[in-house]
């Protein structure tokens, strides 16, 4: 299987926190879930991806190229959301899309309008007028529009209520499989990995806990188990029992 | 150009597109014209603000651009604002002399020493502003202030010029005082394509370091 993503010794220091020796691979057709508590070092280790912030030593490998070094040609092939985050909200769909279309060689104009009436969007409404899920569709469908073959997404369903976010679940596994691209997606809630991903990375402190096939993270978990647990330990079982620390009430 | 398109559709503040057509402030018989440049030197300082506000750095950098063009992005847009304005003052000077409006009585008239002062007046706005702004990629007020200590001091210096006798030739629209005045003109391009290269550059610099 090809790797569309490899992430390799990622470090980046900041006063009081710091990205240590981040280490991980995608393969194409996957989608991963990259989980941590908030300030674990997720939204960081993307933006490293992405050169938006300068990590201090590692690389990234996108469709077998150096990220670093060839940040045009890759981005052209990936698509990245950030949720969340108001872009120009006192301006129309139709005007993002004009300016956001020209940059990309691969725009498929018939496969924007496709999506726009799949997911309800009205190209005349203000970008701050769309909810949150509408504005994650609304940004995934300008991904979708150029054939991203990689989807970059950070905290894409944070903010979301249980509806919308099984509805975007339910969008991703239907763009892995029917468009054949990739997704890594961070989240800090586990139950929508439960759902969807395929391979999960799990970052602690800014560290790598783990990253491997979704099986395979359960089972390394084991040893958290406790006598009294029968069944396998969930993913938000596992997340807790990790992060769990004991409230000192004296220190307060 | 699809940078500059960009740039105008969706970061440009409107105010901006305004203040780039005061330009025709010339022809108002008694004005301190130095104050066009002022307009011209808040452009960049409300673009940027409403970039910031609209998270246009974060949504420029998911497109397949690097960070040295968000900077040439910006850096091109202001450029075209503060050359279109003096530009579109052209005509109205034109105008002012056919309709014989009289020497105006606050400050310089817009001789073409005042073109070669405005563009020198930007060349180090904009060498200030730029860089102090992509240091942080967000401190657009504090940039301003930097940059605007600079331009005050040479809007009251070219307004003031013209009250000293010996400088009469800097407000006149005789040939023989306009040819006088060419080589201001002549300097102010050269300061203005060398200070804006040396902005642009600085800026890239600052910017590679910055952590969005």
């Amino acid at each position: 299987m090809e790797t569309v993503l490899r992430v390799d010794g990622l470090y980046k220091s900041y006063p009081g926190f710091s990205l240590e020796n981040v280490t991980f691979s995608l393969n194409s057709g996957r989608i991963m879930g990259l989980i941590g508590k908030n300030g674990a070092g997720k939204s960081t280790t993307l933006k490293s991806i992405l050169n938006m912030v300068h990590p201090q030593r590692g690389s990234v490998t996108m469709f077998e190229k150096n990220f670093h070094q060839n940040e045009k040609e890759c981005k052209q092939r990936i698509g990245v959301v950030f949720g969340g985050i108001d872009f120009y909200p006192l301006k129309k769909l139709s005007t993002m899309t004009a300016v956001t279309r020209t940059f990309y060689k691969n725009w498929d104009q018939e496969q924007y309008q496709l999506y726009i009436k799949r997911f309800s969007l009205d190209e005349n409404k203000k970008f701050k007028e769309l909810s949150s899920g509408m504005k994650v569709k609304y940004l995934l469908t300008l991904a979708l529009s150029h054939h991203a073959e990689l989807l970059i997404l950070d905290e894409p369903t944070s903010g979301l209520d249980p509806v919308s976010r099984d509805e975007l679940l339910h969008i991703f596994r239907y763009v892995v499989k029917n468009e054949g691209c990739s997704i890594l997606f961070s989240t800090h809630i586990t139950s929508d990995l439960d759902r969807c991903a395929d391979d999960i990375t799990y970052i602690q402190n800014g560290k790598v806990l783990q990253s491997a096939e979704k099986e395979t993270f359960l089972r390394s978990f084991e040893h958290l188990k406790t006598p009294q647990d029968t069944a396998p330990l969930t993913l938000e079982e596992i997340m807790l029992r990790t992060e769990r620390s004991v409230w000192d009430e004296t220190a307060v | 150009m699809k940078l500059l398109y960009k740039e105008l559709t969706l970061a440009a503040h409107p105010t901006s597109i305004v203040f780039a057509f005061l330009g025709c402030l010339v022809i108002v018989p008694a004005y301190p014209y130095t104050v066009i440049f002022m307009f011209g030197c808040l452009d960049p300082y409300l673009t940027f603000i409403n970039a910031r506000e609209t998270n246009d750095a974060w949504y420029t950098a998911i497109l397949p651009v690097t960070k040295r063009e968000i900077v040439k992005g910006k850096c091109l847009l202001i450029i075209i604002f503060q050359l279109f304005q003096l530009l579109f003052s052209i005509p109205f000077v034109f105008l002012r002399n056919v309709l014989d409006v009289k020497n105006n009585p606050v400050g310089i008239d817009a001789t073409v020493a005042w073109y070669g002062f405005g563009l020198i007046l930007y060349a180090v706005f904009d060498l200030v502003f730029f860089p102090a702004f992509y240091k942080s990629g967000y401190k657009a007020g504090k940039s301003f202030i930097l940059a605007a200590i600079p331009m005050l001091i040479l809007m009251i210096g070219v307004e003031g010029s013209v009250h000293i006798p010996v400088l009469f030739w800097l407000d006149s629209y005789k040939p023989e005082h306009l040819l006088l005045q060419l080589p201001i003109l002549l300097f102010g391009i050269l300061c203005y394509a060398v200070f804006l290269t040396l902005a642009y550059r600085m800026s890239v610099k600052r910017f590679e370091k910055v952590d969005l």
